[in-house]
């Protein structure tokens, strides 16, 4: 059969719509921020003496350039004496120099930027600048660093303290006093590397006029221009930044990371472009990074399973600058009470500068540090209370209307018990003992659970709004102005399904433009579950609008007076009664430019101040979240102490699904990284250096390393969320840890705290509990 | 930028390196080329990739044994059928050897020669019983590849000699082979711990002959010859299997690194050989 | 500098370039072909994977002068052959393509399989694919993607025959 034009079908919200990337990533045509060289390009990069020197705290005594200078094809090279703003960066506080002019805070701060004809000449440059340093006093233990008198990261902050904040709820940590049974442990968890396959990099260039054109892998192009406005003294309607597609991104791309040294860089090449590129090493010494975290509990409930109390104690290692360590805690304690009722809540956390790495924005951030923990006490508070661990959590799930541990009434769309229920009639969850005692010799099988939630969105002072902007172009196509990065979510694809929906077009009509600071509108971030959710709301109005503005005008021109009989389809618009049409090409003809695009603004909703929470600045609390019930099937080498993961169930309350493969792809994505976290991936550092500095000993999860993983949606709906969903881009994350914790536990009766779970820890405590157990 | 040879001979590489002392050989190039990432790259390097003297898996008929020519790759050796009937231990340390690519690149002489502790191929090669041919000037000459590698990175290749051949005694009398590799992870999988061994029994099910190995617990592969020894004769049994494990724990000498803790690595060494007694003795 | 001559993409292709300038900078900075990508520059990613006379290699660990007189295929050549643009396909369709970043180097991968073995098991797939790093994905739906490119592969070969 031959496909006429008329047998096109529309995008559809809720089908299995090929994303809208796919084809040309497939060919290897999308064009990435490390795919431009321009003709001419220079190269820029950052000397960071720390690591080459072993010191992470240090007095900058002197930069001695000449020699490298002296080095053929050597540009420039430019000092903390030549930035001309202010210097600093960072989100929400603007501690982090972009060129160390005092003191480095950790072994990764640039002192230097060298700008060079070659990436040849760039490499022994950097090599050639002499740096002198006078080594001072690190402090690279967080709970160190808050004691009396410890060395300062920052002269202003005597204790060390980012942030420190407290939630409060009925008794607070007095509630335990009434509990029949109280379970407590304390856990660390490792920092974890974003590990995209794209470095940090990007392209700028410097026009006569002094504006600044720059192509970077970022997740925030808005707020990129104010951080180098900022930092630059440059008037942020100067600096146009570009995001095409990234190759990853995961909070990693979120902040400064090559963006104010580009554009310094920029800055002095003379009209020239300028391109940067951290190699692995550079990413994994200078990159942000998750946060290390100290997590004390007690968990408290009556003897029918009822949990009653919880104190938390959180120490969150920030590193040498704030980025968003503050929110990060914030984030972390919010969730640190779990998905469930707990009446009696004191969760207190601090956040704390050393002269580690700097910890920033990674998925879920803040929340996989508590979960771990959280979900290996509710584990253990069911053996002790002799209740199935699923009976457990179900019994205590929250409902719609019940207050969360932040103190937050949740809404309709509270999907935890759901969740909990189809694990509860899955086949791996239903067949679990039969599956155990069929492990093969020599080793060992177990079956373990975690329920998790995050937060979507800011939270609350922080405006979390965007403005979408949709076209019609001259030949009647759709664009859609995408102006939250894509950094492989798929969110832009998700736009263009939304705007095929709305305006009834097939996928070969709609169109993508990445986010362009010149083009598009201030729409935030890529992060925080937000993307499609804020954007979405935003893109809907748009498209509502701009069909309702094409609908009057094939009015006008088809003599009908009753918009409803009018239809638009794909490529044009139909009266059905009478057989006319006016195609979509044509109409657009009688269209002025102006008219041919349509804005839609959206601000998400915020919460209202529930009074449980002190010390917070902004982003506490929230008021949507996606929820999720994961399980894993492990089976333990005894001999070795490695753990296969052989099944992964992770069951997600996303609200509706606008792409069932989209949503899947969010699952595998966040079991994936919280697999490797779970049991590999550990960025190490001693002394402030980092020992994991590149990919052969910073360790991802590859092909061999993973299960199936199964995702089912639970059903649901969000009605704020555009056509009923919220973001799952983060809730996944939170629970291999814990699930393959509780799996250990199950299966081998060992309670391992320190994360991740790896083979030499599961093989010495194997070693441990038989030799107690022979004793 | 530095200079580049490609010679197609044993002499023309022999000639090359005369001429370029300076200069490093380059064979599969996986370990070399990171290395000169950050340190030498302005040294000459001479390819050995196309000299056809250093290629492939044949009989040696005068002394029987076996000859991989030291820029076979290791994928070569991951699917030679004449491995697989001699040497099937060495067979899978080439198939579990870095990742596909990098088994289509690097060589079995660059793995004996970067002389990791680490190195995926050196102990079966040891539990083979591997000699290593070398070619200078001057002749050649041929040394047991315990010999040949005498710590972390270090060889006892002169200046001016090339690894020619890695020589196999005839071992397929062994109706034991192992090899074990213990990573982090299984992609990519870098040795935390690696083992090879070759059992004989006798028709009293007592050990007639052994080779055992290990990879990642010293600076050179351990071969533990008093443990292969103190097993001779002795039937297998519970009580042997577990004092042999004990003794292998003792034997190596393992360091704390990233990847993993000395007493990990120890108690590995004497599982990963109990293990492969175990599956002896259920036959 | 030196001349090599290597065929690119089934072009016969002359270049001047230093012999020892790493493959992977010839092809994206010299040749603009970017598809390749470079994820570690220390062959523990695969994103950089090409393949020569039809082999897996990882164009970050090879030096231009050794690809003289052998053919070199990248992504940007890869739907030329029947078997490399119904990978291609499979891989947009089953979902298989996320920030996009290591696919061009994990199809290069799955064609070096297929090419081999036409009918793999998931757990050949695994293997096969065990050098090419992916963070978005969890492999799940790559792995899906090669199975499917196969079964097309043999549906038209069965079709053919």
């Amino acid at each position: 059969m031959t496909k006429t034009t008329n047998d096109v079908n529309a995008l559809a919200v809720g089908a299995n719509e090929t994303r809208a990337d796919a084809k040309a990533k497939a060919q290897g045509r999308e064009p990435y921020a490390a795919d431009y060289y321009p003709d001419g390009v220079l190269w820029a990069g950052a000397v960071r003496p720390g690591a080459r020197q072993g010191v992470a705290h240090a007095r900058l005594l002197a930069i001695d350039t000449a020699a490298a200078a002296a080095l053929p094809g050597v540009v420039k090279i430019l000092t903390a004496a030549d930035v001309p703003g202010t210097n600093r960066q960072g989100i929400v506080h603007k501690d982090m120099p972009v060129l160390v002019g005092d003191k480095l805070r950790y072994a990764g701060d640039p002192v230097a930027l060298v700008i060079a004809e070659s990436r040849e000449a760039l490499r022994q440059a950097i090599g050639l600048v002499v740096v002198s340093l006078e080594p001072l006093p690190a402090v690279c233990d967080p709970v160190a660093a808050m004691a009396e008198g410890a060395v300062r990261v920052h002269d202003e902050r005597a204790d060390n303290l980012l942030a420190a904040a407290e939630i409060r709820l009925g008794e607070g940590a007095q509630g335990l006093d009434h509990c029949d049974v109280v379970v407590a442990g304390s856990f660390s968890t490792p920092v974890q590397a974003h590990g995209f396959i794209e470095t940090e990099n990007g392209v700028a260039c410097c026009a006569p006029d002094g504006s600044l054109t720059m192509t970077i892998s970022t997740q925030a192009p808005f707020r990129d221009r104010m951080e180098i406005a900022h930092a630059l003294g440059l008037s942020f309607d100067q600096i146009r930044i570009v995001a095409p597609c990234l190759g990853g991104g995961f909070g990693g791309k979120d902040g400064a990371t090559v963006q104010c040294l580009l554009a310094l860089a920029a800055l002095h090449s003379d009209g020239r472009p300028v391109k940067m590129v951290w190699g692995r090493e550079e990413n994994l010494l200078a990159g942000y990074r998750r946060h290390s975290c100290r997590v004390d509990y007690r968990l408290g409930a009556n003897r029918d399973g009822t949990l009653e109390a919880v104190h938390c104690r959180l120490v969150y290692d920030t590193g040498a600058y704030a980025h968003l360590g503050g929110e990060v805690m914030a984030l972390g304690m919010e969730h640190a009470g779990g998905p469930y009722r707990i009446p009696h809540v004191l969760i207190e956390g601090q956040c704390v500068y050393t002269n580690n790495p700097v910890a920033g924005a990674m998925r879920a951030f803040g929340v996989c540090q508590v979960t771990f923990a959280f979900e290996a006490m509710i584990a253990e508070l069911a053996r002790e209370l002799g209740i199935d661990p699923l009976a457990l959590r179900r019994q205590n799930a929250l409902l719609p209307g019940d207050t969360n541990c932040a103190g937050v009434v949740v809404g309709e769309s509270t999907g935890i018990a759901d969740c909990l229920d189809l694990i509860a009639g899955h086949p791996l969850w239903l067949e679990r003992a039969a599956w155990k005692d069929a492990a093969p010799p020599g080793t060992q099988r177990g079956v373990g659970l975690a329920a998790v939630f995050n937060a979507a969105g800011y939270g609350a002072k922080v405006r979390d709004s965007a403005i979408a902007k949709v076209e019609l172009t001259g030949d009647g196509q759709f664009v859609v102005h995408n102006a939250v990065s894509d950094m492989g979510q798929g969110n832009a694809a998700a736009f263009v399904q939304i705007a095929g929906h709305v305006l009834q077009q097939d996928a070969a009509r709609v169109s993508v433009r990445q986010p362009d600071t010149a083009t598009a509108y201030p729409s935030g971030s890529s992060s925080a579950g937000r993307t499609t959710f804020t954007f979405g709301n935003a893109l809907i109005v748009a498209c509502e609008q701009l069909k309702a503005r094409l609908i009057n005008r094939a009015g006008l021109l088809l003599f009908v007076d009753d918009d409803s009989t009018l239809t638009l389809v794909p490529g044009k618009i139909v009266h059905q009664a009478s057989a006319r049409e006016v195609s979509l090409a044509r109409l657009a003809g009688f269209l002025r430019d102006e008219e041919r695009s349509c804005l839609g603004e959206y601000v998400a909703p915020l919460c209202p101040d529930p009074g449980t929470g002190k010390g917070f600045f902004i982003g506490f609390p929230h008021v949507v979240f996606a929820y999720g019930a994961h399980l894993a099937r492990i089976e333990v080498d005894l001999s070795t102490g490695q753990i296969r993961v052989v099944d992964y169930l992770a069951v997600t309350d996303g609200g509706q699904v606008i792409n069932p493969a989209m949503y899947d792809q969010q699952v595998h994505g966040g079991v994936a990284q919280g697999l490797g976290y779970a049991l590999m991936e550990d960025l190490a550092t001693r002394d402030g250096q980092v020992l994991a500095g590149d990919f052969s000993r910073y360790l991802i999860p590859g092909a061999l390393d993973l299960p199936e993983i199964t995702s089912v949606a639970c059903p649901g709906e969000e009605s704020r969320g555009p056509f009923g969903m919220k973001g799952i881009g983060e809730v996944a994350m939170n629970g291999p840890l814990p699930a393959v914790a509780n799996a250990l536990a199950d299966g081998c009766a060992i309670h391992l705290r320190d994360a991740p779970l790896t083979p030499e820890r599961v093989l010495l405590a194997l070693e441990s509990l038989a030799e107690e157990s022979s004793q | 930028m530095s200079a580049w040879f490609s010679p197609d001979s044993i002499d023309d590489a022999l000639a090359l390196i005369e001429r370029h002392p300076d200069a490093r050989l380059i064979a599969g190039g996986t370990d070399l080329l990171v290395r000169r990432r950050s340190e030498m790259s302005d040294i000459p390097l001479i390819s050995l990739e196309r000299v056809a003297a250093l290629q492939g898996i044949e009989e040696v008929r005068e002394d029987g044994m076996l000859a991989i020519g030291a820029a076979t790759r290791i994928a070569e050796l991951a699917v030679s059928p004449l491995l697989a009937a001699n040497a099937p231990l060495l067979q899978r340390a080439a198939l579990s050897f870095g990742a596909p690519a990098i088994r289509n690149m690097a060589s079995v002489g660059g793995n004996l020669c970067t002389a990791s502790p680490a190195g995926d191929c050196l102990p079966p090669l040891h539990a083979l019983g591997a000699q290593v041919e070398l070619i200078a000037r001057a002749g050649r000459r041929r040394l047991p590849i315990s010999d040949f590698i005498v710590g972390p990175g270090r060889t006892s290749l002169a200046p001016g000699e090339i690894v020619t051949r890695v020589l196999l005694p005839s071992r397929d009398r062994f109706a034991w082979q192992a090899y074990e590799k213990i990573g982090r992870r299984q992609s990519l999988a870098i040795s935390v711990v690696s083992f090879a061994a070759l059992l004989r029994l006798d028709d009293e099910q007592r050990i007639a002959e052994a080779h055992l190995a290990w990879g990642s617990v010293g600076p050179t592969v351990v071969t533990a010859p008093e443990l292969a020894n103190w097993l001779l004769g002795k039937p297998l049994d519970q009580s042997l299997i577990d004092v042999a494990a004990e003794r292998a724990r003792a034997a190596v000498c393992p360091i704390d690194d990233l990847r993993a803790g000395a007493d990990y690595r120890r108690a590995l060494a004497g599982n990963l050989l109990r293990r492969f007694l175990r599956r002896v003795q259920h036959g | 500098m030196s001349e090599i001559v290597f065929e690119l993409n089934g072009e016969q292709t002359k270049l001047a370039v230093s012999p020892t300038r790493r493959v992977i900078d010839v092809l994206r900075e010299d040749l603009k072909l970017t598809g390749s990508k470079e994820g570690c520059g220390t062959g523990e990613c695969g994103a950089c994977s090409v393949l020569v006379d039809g082999q897996l290699r990882l164009a970050c660990l090879m030096v231009a002068g050794q690809l003289d007189g052998h053919r070199l295929t990248t992504v940007e050549g890869l739907g030329e052959s029947p078997l490399g643009a119904k990978v291609q396909t499979a891989f947009a369709q089953a979902g298989a393509v996320q920030c996009g970043y290591c696919t061009p180097g994990m199809e290069i991968a799955a064609v070096d399989l297929l090419s081999r073995q036409p009918d793999p098991s998931r757990d050949e797939v695994r293997a096969a694919l065990s050098g090419n790093l992916c963070r978005c994905t969890g492999y799940v739906k790559i792995i899906d993607a090669v199975c499917q490119a196969a079964d097309v592969l043999n549906a038209s070969e069965d079709a053919q025959s």
